[in-house]
């Protein structure tokens, strides 16, 4: 089995407050890893530590995309080599159509890989087939970025863009959050249906509940900045009756 | 100065003119549509011009006048440029609607004075007036004076102006997605106006303007 992510002794702070105080975590190639806890517990900073978001500074520790120095790299170039991250709170970007935005994003992978642009035609095809997948409806290519999309198209917009990308790793990152049961559903149709042997994905979440759709082959407890606990799915039906305070 | 008869149009779209001075007075039923274009660096000559001023008086001295007043600066090094716009409802049942944006680069500097004077007698005027500025570096320097004079009670009118910088979420949002910094400041610069040049009517000259925008954007 390939190792994807290697997260060694990862320390990171926000504003000079410490939240990661020393994670540590091994993803191989075709695994669902699962991370739950409490509030505050340095969930969504790990994500945003991990695609490189400049608000967050990394004091200690390592992390390796197949062998390679992840930390040293520009967001975009993380993005590229296949880092994915659906964000907790997608972002509107007025004026942006959806389909100059993933188009330059698709180009801009291309390149990285070596690849002549996609074609219009080609693109235009891949963006029909891919919306189909999450059922977004066909205008959104002349939308904005995200702007005024509901709460549920918004995170089916972010496994939109996934499906697009083809990333080896995707953080999802609360996706489950303001999702009724039919969104919730084509959300995570969707990610398993973009599951290969090759890739994985990182599922932070606070329920159980999607965890009944994404089925995880480990589960992590992150508590106060370190993975406090590892099991395999059990472990979040077991947080899910005795609360994380049953548990850590 | 000049007079626009009843019905009559006056559609202009000024590109990077030193000096625009224009004084407009309305006759009912009469339309005015402007756009003042600054974008200095799209201009190729050695010995452009780095000081710009823009002045527009509109009058609307009959019923039911319609005014549409554009302006877009995007400037860099050591560029300047005032727009002033006065616009007089004089007379009831007209509209104004005005739209100035700046976006300031390096040491440049944007002023802005918009006077919008509704007269008593001027019901049922609808008048608005929005001012955007995108400042993309540290000494770039934007002024903004909006003056309005409301003496009717029954009319619609509405001002807003504010100075910000590039949105550091959406700049991170495209990186995340593989896009350069670099490209993605020029997709938000972009954005931010086109809006602005959506509004040309001349399709050509549209085009052109916008694609001199997607080269200007560093």
């Amino acid at each position: 089995m390939n190792k994807l992510l290697e997260i060694k002794n990862l320390h990171a702070s926000i504003g000079g407050k410490e939240i990661l105080k020393g994670v540590n975590l091994v993803i191989n190639e075709g695994e669902v890893h699962a991370i739950m806890g409490p509030n505050g517990a340095g969930k969504s900073t790990l994500s945003a530590v991990l695609t490189g978001n400049p608000a967050y500074e990394v004091t200690e520790g390592e992390v390796y995309l197949r062998g390679e120095n992840l930390l040293a790299m520009e967001p975009e170039v993380r993005a590229r080599a296949g880092v994915f991250l659906s964000f907790q709170y997608p972002v509107e970007i007025p004026g942006v159509s959806m389909t100059n935005f993933m188009r330059t994003a698709i180009n801009e992978k291309r390149a990285y890989e070596g690849k002549e642009p996609l074609s219009a035609r080609d693109f235009l095809a891949l963006m029909r087939e891919k919306k189909r997948m999450l059922e977004l409806p066909d205008k959104l290519n002349n939308r904005s970025v995200n702007e005024g999309f509901s709460g549920g198209e918004k995170k089916k917009n972010e496994i939109f863009q996934m499906a697009m990308l083809e990333p080896c790793v995707a953080i999802l990152d609360e996706t489950d959050s303001g999702l009724d049961i039919d969104a919730l559903r084509i959300v995570a149709e969707g990610v398993n249906k973009l599951k290969t042997p090759q890739n994985a994905s990182i599922v932070i979440t606070h329920y159980q509940r999607l965890l009944d759709y994404i089925v995880p082959d480990f589960v992590h407890v992150l508590a106060d900045g370190k993975i406090v606990k590892t099991g395999d799915k059990t472990l979040a039906l077991e947080l899910e009756e005795k609360g994380y305070e049953g548990i850590a | 100065m000049k007079v626009l008869h009843k019905g009559d149009i006056f559609e202009h779209v000024f590109v990077n003119e030193p000096e625009v001075n224009l004084h407009i007075m309305q006759e009912a039923g009469s339309k005015v549509k402007i756009h003042v274009i600054n974008i200095p660096k799209d201009l190729k000559g050695s010995n452009d011009p780095k000081d710009f001023r823009n002045s527009i008086t509109i009058e609307q001295l009959g019923e039911g006048c319609e005014t549409e007043i554009y302006a877009l600066a995007f400037l860099h090094g050591e560029e300047k440029v005032t727009t002033e716009t006065h616009v007089t409802h004089a007379v009831g049942g007209g509209t104004s609607n005005q739209l100035i944006k700046f976006v300031l680069d390096d040491n440049s500097r944007g002023h802005f004075v918009g006077e919008l004077k509704i007269n008593p007698n001027a019901q049922q005027t609808e008048a608005h007036q929005t001012n955007r500025n995108l400042l993309l570096s540290d000494s770039a320097e934007m002024r903004t004076q909006p003056q309005l004079e409301i003496y009717a009670d029954d009319v619609k009118a509405t001002h807003g102006a504010s100075t910000g910088q590039l949105d550091e979420s959406a700049l991170f949002y495209m990186q995340q997605r593989g896009i350069s910094k670099q490209k993605a400041r020029q997709l938000l610069v972009g954005a931010f106006m086109k809006d602005v040049l959506n509004t040309i009517s001349d399709e050509t000259l549209r085009e052109q303007l916008l694609n001199a925008v997607d080269g200007v954007v560093e």
